[in-house]
């Protein structure tokens, strides 16, 4: 009884938590294993790092988490029956969404520039698997507010939204690890 | 099964907007930690600190588990842990 009325807490669909918590649990396992693999050459990492553009990307952790405050945003206009309020915050997300990967597609143009590749050190090889990885994620979560934005039932909203704060939840999560401990 | 027009959302307009500020403020707080002059340890632990506290302010108002106070407790456990295992990875 207790099991079940614990479950029907979680806000939203649970297949949707289902999905954050295994993206937490990947991502979080990446970062583990990056920090272990660190150990064995703490002075290269921290070499390979001072390459990485830091301003860029806590520039990229303010649009994010402004994109996400559309999207949760969006969520309580649809219910309060603001539609067009709600669609546009959610276009608005998804703009935030298309900045973050200019952004990121700056910051691997100038990698390449430099001549660094994911063959360069061990830490650019987890660097662009875990960016990327994330970058997809962006990518996807993009198409999936401009999704509910047209197919504007506010459980798609919520679904919706729920996946873009996984987003956010992860670049919270990779941005301290990759670009600032060094 | 279920009605499309009823959600469980239960965060309202003004805690939004406080956890976006909220949010910025970290942020900012991480990049000004990253350029003070203290010991590694130290600034490891303060940036670990404040995107623990990130990441439970977006469970807590953005993901809506400030109404489900045992999963939000049971988020941050599991994150506090994540960071103490990165935390004690740095200091090695």
């Amino acid at each position: 009884m207790s099991d079940t009325s614990l479950i029907d807490e979680l806000p939203g669909e649970l297949l949707m938590w289902v999905l954050i918590i295994s993206e937490l649990l990947v991502f979080g396992a990446g970062l583990i294993a990056f920090m272990g693999v660190r150990l064995t050459d703490p002075a290269g990492f921290a070499e390979a790092q001072s390459h990485l553009h830091r301003t860029g990307a806590a520039l990229n952790t303010a649009v994010l988490v402004t994109s996400g405050y559309l999207a949760a945003q969006a969520l309580h206009w649809r219910q309060i029956a603001r539609r067009g309020a709600a669609r546009l915050a959610l276009v608005g997300a998804a703009l935030l969404g298309v900045v973050f990967l200019i952004i990121k597609g700056a910051e691997y143009a100038d990698k390449a520039a430099q001549g660094i590749s994911y063959e360069t050190h061990p830490f650019f090889l987890f660097y662009y698997l875990l960016t990327g990885f994330h970058a997809a994620h962006v990518l996807a979560g993009v198409a999936i507010l401009l999704l509910v934005a047209w197919r504007d039932a506010p459980r798609n909203i919520e679904a919706g939204a729920q996946f873009w704060h996984m987003v956010d939840l992860v670049w919270i999560m990779l941005f301290p690890v990759i670009y600032l401990l060094g | 099964m279920s009605d499309p027009d009823i959600t469980s959302c239960r965060t309202g307009s003004d805690h939004l907007v406080v956890a976006w500020l909220g949010l910025l403020i970290l942020s900012l707080a991480s990049a000004l930690v990253t350029m003070a002059p203290v010991p590694p340890a130290a600034l490891g632990a303060g940036i670990l600190m404040l995107a623990l506290i990130k990441t439970r302010v977006i469970l807590a108002r953005y993901l809506d588990l400030a109404g489900s106070p045992a999963w939000l407790r049971g988020f941050t456990m599991v994150l506090t842990c994540f960071s103490a295992a990165i935390f004690g990875l740095y200091l090695i």
